[in-house]
């Protein structure tokens, strides 16, 4: 974002023969919809790092108001601009010894049996590694961890599609489950960045592996050659995009100008320049068809032997709104510390 | 830990038209703004010539306003206290590792709504919890092809036969030591390392864990090894490298330390034996030095903004490279580690393999609490200078922090008084404080200055009853204030010397004499020569610090 602001005061947006100015304000995502939701904060676009959250604020306000804040499927004032999917970033020598080459399907299910194991990696004739530790962010105050227990959701009940209330609400197995899974986890942290930076300067030694976005996980590899060994970015066999959607506020003090302008914003942000910038130097996957992500200097074609791959896996469905409220509300009733 | 800068975003879109606005120059002097920086003393070597550096350079904030950084080193457990107590008012708080956060946020909040600490926050410098050893004496527990932890260390510290046990009789005991818990993080880690080990486990510790009798006395045994405590783990390793194996055979720091050891060794400045990092195989912690700025009520806007731009002067590429000097790991992981971080130092970066895990705020605290039970006792002989040169606030100040400093010491720990001017008189005999210490306290109170200095006469008598009174299975320590010359003795320096040298075997577990030259009038060489003949510590004091030097020297039991 700081590169857009920058180049927009190169190359000014004009709309109807006036300059557009941006003002922007960084926010996790949750605190975001929630303060949007209950009227503290009124912005004209909102953009949280995944449309997890424009399906709540789209649920919540229309149970809230009767008229939804946001409409996902009004592909012209909600659009996706940047996508990179959740991976989990593994020492290659520890991934070696736990799943060989490929974990192929039940990826969180063997994760969650190893770190539940309380032999730890002695189960694997590695004591010398410790007990089994993983990494994600807090689900209520980072959208990657949230993403995390969504794809932990969906493997458990065995599906890609359809998680319903009941799913969550009327299976005590699947209950269980995932409080033994989140309860070896030692801390949930707030932001995405620091679990990528922590495992690659501790090494090892403090996290096995880490669930991270793609693009986190390309914004550090370089730091981690030479030091503690090799790291390794796994896809999940069925994942989930952070799509950063921009979707312009449903409400009135949403001028019928600042609409256009909003609009205008979000095609800029969309356009093949700032597209291939985000891809080249970030990491992200482009929306726009027209930038090739196998183009030579890529970090996708620079970090293939660290496993990054062109073509990913297939997307799970997005829940809805009410389903995501129910993980979440679950997650904080019974395993927030 | 700062939010990822452009994931999470949210936008307002504006058509307003900005004006510039023109405010005045303002004609204002420049003031300071000041930020106190109490900081674990480990990275002492690295953080102060940075803060010259930086306050040499005169930043200032957008008021202004020119930066100060005035930094205080103190051991991470004892600034939670200081910090809670309101005694110190820091802005910045960096303690040795984010371990310690918790347990300040609990204290604080028993008083305030709001965390003192908020979990963002960066961190300056890494380094791992080691327990430095010898490089021979390591060789014969197997290092490093074998992997050791703290059980083994903990076994060999139990063992009757010490090094006996590995063919080397003439090493002796095996003399272990680590700083006080309740002052310093590498004392807190190392009692919680031992809890993990003493239950076998690395993660999970339970409150049943640490109320069971086996733990109880798996701890009590390994502490009886412990040759003395104290508050900063940088002057503990500087004890260990000045005095070499017989005073110390292992001791848990920092591998920052050992670097720096081996750096001074390879250099010629240091002639000690080579030195090693053993990483525990069962894990251990790091110490990873957070930059906190305080979300306290002293704290304001312009010191706030002022700590970050020291932040990130801290964080800047070139400090951070200059960390890797002094042993340390940058907290930076675009820095690639190198020289002086290598096996010519004693070190090895590939490890640690593992971590324990860190225990909730209740736990860390009964393991305290447990470790309080079953530490190692002291025996101390004190002897007090009460010649007419301490007339007036001398002697009223010795007699009040005496009385404190009994006040400080357990039940179990036992206690000899020993006044001295023409005469030596001892006022009770080597008994334990459970008995008597409110007596102690008052005869303390009301004792009286007058007569000339036997200063030698008075050491020799309380070393001589030391060595027939007490117990060699206690840390023994003699504490010494003295404010003048020795005048009225028959013996003189040299024979003192000769009957309280200590052998060279042994001299972790002897008698250690604490000196105080008090005043200005002290023969501050006489008692450094003496305390230092033995293996324990001289302070300089007056009548304001008498009551801070008695405090820091009942760190070491």
């Amino acid at each position: 974002m700081d590169e857009v602001i920058q180049q927009m005061e190169k190359k000014p947006l004009i709309v109807d023969g006036h300059p557009v100015q941006v003002n922007v304000e960084k926010m996790g995502s949750r605190e975001m919809y929630l303060s949007v939701l209950d009227g503290k904060y009124q912005p004209d676009i909102i953009s949280p790092a995944s449309s997890l959250q424009i399906n709540l604020l789209e649920d919540l306000s229309r149970r809230k108001y009767g008229d939804p804040l946001v409409i996902q499927s009004d592909q012209q004032y909600c659009k996706q601009v940047l996508l990179t999917p959740l991976v989990l970033v593994f020492w290659a020598d520890r991934a070696q010894v736990l799943w060989g080459a490929d974990p192929n399907v039940n990826i969180w299910v063997k994760i969650n049996e190893a770190l539940t194991d309380p032999e730890g990696w002695s189960t694997f004739g590695k004591p010398e590694w410790g007990y089994v530790k993983f990494g994600h962010t807090d689900p209520t105050r980072s959208n990657s961890g949230f993403m995390t227990i969504v794809l932990m959701a969906y493997e458990y009940m065995g599906k890609t599609s359809g998680m319903t209330v009941d799913n969550i609400l009327k299976d005590a197995q699947f209950q269980e489950w995932l409080k033994n899974f989140e309860g070896s986890i030692s801390e949930f942290g707030s932001s995405t960045g620091t679990y990528m930076k922590d495992i690659i300067a501790y090494g090892p030694s403090k996290y096995d592996m880490v669930a991270v976005y793609e693009a986190t996980a390309i914004e550090h590899l370089e730091n981690a050659q030479g030091r503690y060994g090799e790291l390794i970015v796994y896809y999940p066999p069925a994942t989930i995009m952070s799509d950063h959607p921009f979707c312009v506020i449903n409400a009135e003090w949403v001028t019928p100008e600042k609409r256009k302008a909003a609009q205008a914003f979000i095609d800029r942000l969309t356009s093949p320049e700032l597209q291939e910038i985000a891809m080249m130097k970030y990491g992200f996957r482009p929306v726009n068809s027209d930038i090739s992500i196998d183009q030579p200097g890529s970090p996708f074609i620079i970090y293939a032997n660290n496993g990054l791959h062109i073509d990913i896996p297939p997307e799970i469905e997005l829940p809805a709104g009410d389903v995501l409220d129910t993980l979440l509300q679950f997650w904080i009733r019974n395993i927030q510390r | 830990m700062k939010k990822s800068s452009y994931a999470l975003c949210l936008m307002i879109i504006t058509l307003s038209i900005i004006l510039t606005s023109c405010g005045g120059t303002g004609l204002l002097s420049k003031n300071k703004v000041t930020i106190e920086m109490v900081y674990g003393s480990e990275k002492e070597e690295w953080l102060v010539p940075l803060i010259e550096e930086f306050n040499k350079a005169k930043n200032e904030i957008e008021s202004g306003e020119v930066i100060e950084i005035e930094a205080i080193p103190m051991g991470s457990i004892e600034s939670i206290r200081r910090i809670i107590s309101q005694d110190l008012q820091p802005v910045v708080w960096s303690p040795a590792s984010d371990i310690v956060v918790p347990m300040a946020n609990a204290e604080w909040k028993k008083e305030h709504s709001t965390d003192l600490v908020s979990d963002q926050f960066n961190y300056l410098v890494l380094s791992p919890v080691v327990i430095a050893m010898w490089q021979p004496m390591a060789e014969a527990l197997g290092w490093p092809d074998g992997h050791l932890g703290w059980s083994d260390i903990s076994q060999l510290s139990i063992s009757e036969e010490g090094w006996d046990a590995f063919g080397y009789p003439e090493w002796g005991s095996f003399k272990f030591g680590h700083t006080h818990p309740n002052f310093s993080n590498s004392g807190l880690v190392s009692v919680i390392a031992q809890a993990y080990a003493g239950v076998k486990k690395q993660r999970d510790l339970t409150k049943e864990d640490i109320e069971s009798t086996e733990l109880t006395s798996f701890m009590q045994d390994v502490q009886s090894s412990i040759i003395h405590y104290g508050k900063s783990t940088g002057f503990f390793a500087t004890r260990m490298f000045e005095r070499g194996p017989s005073y110390l055979s292992a001791a848990v720091m920092y591998e920052n330390l050992v670097v720096a050891q081996e750096t001074k060794r390879i250099s010629g400045e240091s002639s000690q034996l080579p030195v090693v990092a053993i990483y525990p195989k069962e894990g251990t912690f790091w110490s990873n030095h957070p930059y906190i700025i305080l979300n306290a009520p002293w704290v304001d806007d312009e010191q706030r903004e002022a700590a970050q731009i020291f932040e990130a002067y801290l964080l800047d590429t070139e400090q951070q490279e200059q960390a890797i000097q002094f042993g340390f790991r940058p907290a930076d992981p675009a820095i690639p580690l190198g020289f002086p971080l290598d096996t010519n130092h004693g070190v090895d970066i590939n490890q640690p393999q593992t971590v324990l895990e860190v225990p909730q705020a209740d736990i860390t605290i009964g393991i305290q609490d447990l470790w309080s039970q079953v530490k190692k006792p002291v025996d101390v002989v004190v002897v007090m200078d009460t010649s007419g040169s301490m007339h007036g606030k001398k002697i009223s100040s010795a007699r009040e922090s005496l009385g404190q400093f009994i006040g400080l010491l357990d039940d179990r720990d036992r206690v000899q008084i020993i006044f001295f001017s023409t005469e030596i008189i001892s006022i009770n005999e080597l008994s334990p404080l459970a008995n008597d210490r409110e007596e102690l306290q008052r005869r303390v109170s009301a004792i009286s200055e007058g007569g000339g200095t036997r200063l030698f006469d008075a050491i020799l008598n309380a070393y001589q009853t030391m060595e027939k009174s007490g117990n060699e299975d206690h840390i023994r320590a003699v504490v010494v204030l003295s404010d003048g010359m020795d005048t009225d003795s028959s013996l003189n320096m040299e024979d003192l010397i000769n009957q309280i040298g200590v052998t060279d075997e042994e001299s972790g577990t002897a008698i250690k004499i604490f000196t105080i030259a008090f005043g200005n009038d002290a023969n501050k060489e006489i008692l450094n020569q003496i305390s230092e003949t033995t293996g324990g510590r001289p302070y300089i004091g007056n009548p304001d610090s008498i009551y801070d030097i008695y405090a820091e020297i009942e760190t070491f039991f």
